[in-house]
């Protein structure tokens, strides 16, 4: 087994990191995202917020693996979480429900207010192959390597997002409305499309310009996504 | 945004997402100043008033997309898998907040 832990201080407040963390998907640097889906989720009488999703990520295997090793690279993950919006507080769980045999990476995300308005999120996760065949280490080894790469793409989601809600706080829409402006699969791949306003509840600044900036970010989706992707 | 593991929910998924979202970035930010020491009564009140706002708006599409989704998970024998990962990782046992680095002891 291998563990890894780190923490990483952000320095926004608690709740836009909460938020761009929950609105991450789909962003550019989680494509092997295929689906997420939220199958449970539920307020507790002391207001905390517990959500369990269940999410298809694509992966791929190294080249050093077994021919039929496991049949397909995709795999379920299960994520488990609860948000205290009073003390300030995000724990999160995942782990993959498949290919266990293989590898099992149980990874626990924490996401805290520090006392000077910034966020602390601390990282855990245990890599577990029980394959046998000798390759136990070298899976292990391989899924501590990747997933080292993984925690670094996380947060580089989690902070385009939080670019975005920045953006779109300052923008003159109507609350909520930008939301899906960002989330739209659309403002990804194609920043210029018009996007869907909430007509008549904007205070009437141009409709052409509402949406946030792209010109920035446009490299960001051609280096991501490949020009005219 | 992200699509849903039956194309059927899709469209579903979307709908509740969109209003999750907007009562969600409202619900980090309580409306109560000092929130770590609000007394539990107080905390317990805005909570159901919450959960009350949320049920009115977008309690109808939550219990479509659960619907759908759920009935999703069913045909595809994903049920007991993900029940069985619950059981195992209980959400009341959540990952303690003081092991690991003591950079995290700021509360």
């Amino acid at each position: 087994m291998k563990f890894f832990s780190q923490s990483f201080v952000y320095d926004d407040p608690w709740s836009i990191v909460s938020l761009a963390f929950f609105l991450r998907y789909p962003n550019p640097y989680a494509s092997h995202v295929v689906s997420c889906d939220v199958v449970d989720r539920r307020q507790t009488d002391s207001g905390s917020l517990l959500t369990t999703r269940l999410i298809l990520k694509r992966g791929t295997l190294p080249r050093w693996a077994p021919q039929g090793i496991i049949s397909r690279t995709e795999s379920w993950i299960i994520e488990e979480s609860e948000v205290d919006p009073f003390g300030k507080v995000v724990r999160c769980r995942t782990k993959n429900l498949d290919h266990v045999k293989v590898m099992q990476i149980e990874e626990t995300q924490l996401f805290q207010q520090s006392q000077d308005g910034r966020t602390i999120q601390t990282t855990h996760a245990y890599i577990t192959s029980r394959l046998g065949w000798g390759l136990t280490k070298s899976i292990e080894s391989h899924g501590l390597a990747r997933f080292k790469a993984h925690v670094q793409r996380s947060r580089q989601g989690v902070s385009l997002m939080m670019d975005f809600i920045r953006q779109a706080r300052l923008q003159p829409m109507a609350f909520g409305s930008y939301i899906s402006t960002i989330h739209s699969d659309m403002s990804f791949v194609v920043p210029e499309t018009s996007v869907p306003s909430a007509s008549g509840n904007n205070t009437g600044h141009k409709p052409e310009n509402n949406h946030v900036p792209t010109s920035q970010n446009n490299r960001w989706f051609d280096r991501v996504w490949g020009v005219g992707n | 945004m992200a699509h849903s593991l039956s194309p059927e929910c899709t469209p579903l998924k979307q709908a509740y997402d969109a209003c999750f979202n907007t009562w969600f970035e409202g619900y980090l930010e309580p409306a109560i100043a000092h929130s770590k020491n609000v007394p539990q009564g107080q905390r317990n009140e805005y909570a159901k008033k919450k959960a009350e706002e949320f049920e009115q708006k977008c309690g109808a599409v939550w219990a479509q997309y659960k619907e759908c989704v759920q009935k999703a998970v069913r045909d595809r024998g994903l049920e007991d898998l993900l029940e069985q990962a619950r059981q195992e990782n209980p959400l009341h046992h959540p990952p303690s907040t003081s092991e690991g680095s003591g950079s995290s002891s700021t509360s």
